[in-house]
């Protein structure tokens, strides 16, 4: 019913009232907010889908104060964002945050265990806004722009902190020093 | 395979699944759950003006409940009447109807 609408029509008819144009928002991206937390936060599976379920009820009910409603993906991922951060800032995960990263992905072939734990450890050294850059970046494919604008930075900062990212990340995968 | 290689592998290995019906439900569960409870917050006020109406009407209201029940307690021995009146005659009724068709029945 909703196949062939757009994010702005689902948007407006959510407004309107419609539960199935939201559950159709929520079908539309739930991969992308997800996997931006699994990475970001770099807990088990399944705090990532709690805050991302946190994320898109918040979504719901804020709905009216969205102002593109075209760039509804962005706009759920800056939510899911903040409601990270705040997880993390709250909780309970202190020094335990980082420690099931990847635990429940199968390694990739080509890739040795050893290398899946260096990543691991080599992520939960970034900073939280790197991270958060890396993750929509590199991990989904975003552009600085998308992710500038989803979490808030400035579009410069987003860059560097890609590249430094990446650079680490790299690092930790056998790659150059100034990679 | 390079490092780049790896990264992209290990992250595309965690993506979550295009559908997912679970997380989809739970979704919706939760969202219900919101509304139900925004529901009864925006009843509560309208809850409390009730409740304050009618403790500010309460003398008024007692007296009022005292001359009804003056004004209805004839119309509600009829009404208790007719009532019972129209039970007992659908009883006889239903008793006189089993004696005739017995006695009609043939032997």
């Amino acid at each position: 019913m909703h196949g062939a609408l757009t994010d702005a029509e689902l948007v407006s008819r959510a407004l309107a009232g419609s539960d199935a144009a939201f559950s159709r928002l929520v079908e539309r991206h739930q991969a992308a907010v997800r996997a931006f937390l699994r990475r970001f936060l770099g807990s088990g599976w399944a705090e990532a889908d709690d805050v991302a379920q946190e994320a898109f009820v918040a979504g719901w009910s804020s709905l009216r104060s969205l102002k593109d409603p075209a760039g509804v993906r962005s706009w759920l991922c800056g939510i899911a964002w903040r409601k990270a951060q705040d997880r993390i800032r709250s909780n309970r995960r202190g020094a335990a945050r980082d420690s099931g990263w990847l635990e429940m992905v199968e390694t990739p072939a080509g890739v040795a265990p050893e290398e899946k734990m260096a990543l691991q450890a080599a992520m939960a050294e970034l900073p939280a806004d790197v991270r958060a850059c890396v993750s929509l970046c590199l991990g989904d494919g975003w552009s600085h722009g998308e992710a500038a604008e989803a979490l808030g930075l400035p579009l410069g900062t987003v860059k560097s902190h890609v590249a430094r990212g990446r650079a680490r990340l790299l690092k930790a995968l056998g790659g150059p020093d100034d990679a | 395979m390079t490092p780049e290689q790896k990264l992209a592998a290990l992250f595309a290995a965690e993506a979550p699944p295009r559908r997912d019906y679970a997380f989809e439900a739970d979704v919706a569960e939760r969202i219900a759950r919101r509304r139900a409870w925004m529901t009864v917050a925006a009843l509560v006020p309208w809850m409390v003006i009730a409740g304050i109406v009618l403790w500010a009407l309460q003398s008024f209201l007692e007296t009022l409940s005292l001359e009804l029940a003056t004004l209805i307690q004839p119309l509600a021995l009829v009404v208790a009447g007719t009532v019972v009146a129209a039970g007992v005659g659908l009883w006889l009724t239903g008793v006189l109807q089993r004696r005739v068709t017995v006695a009609a029945t043939p032997k």
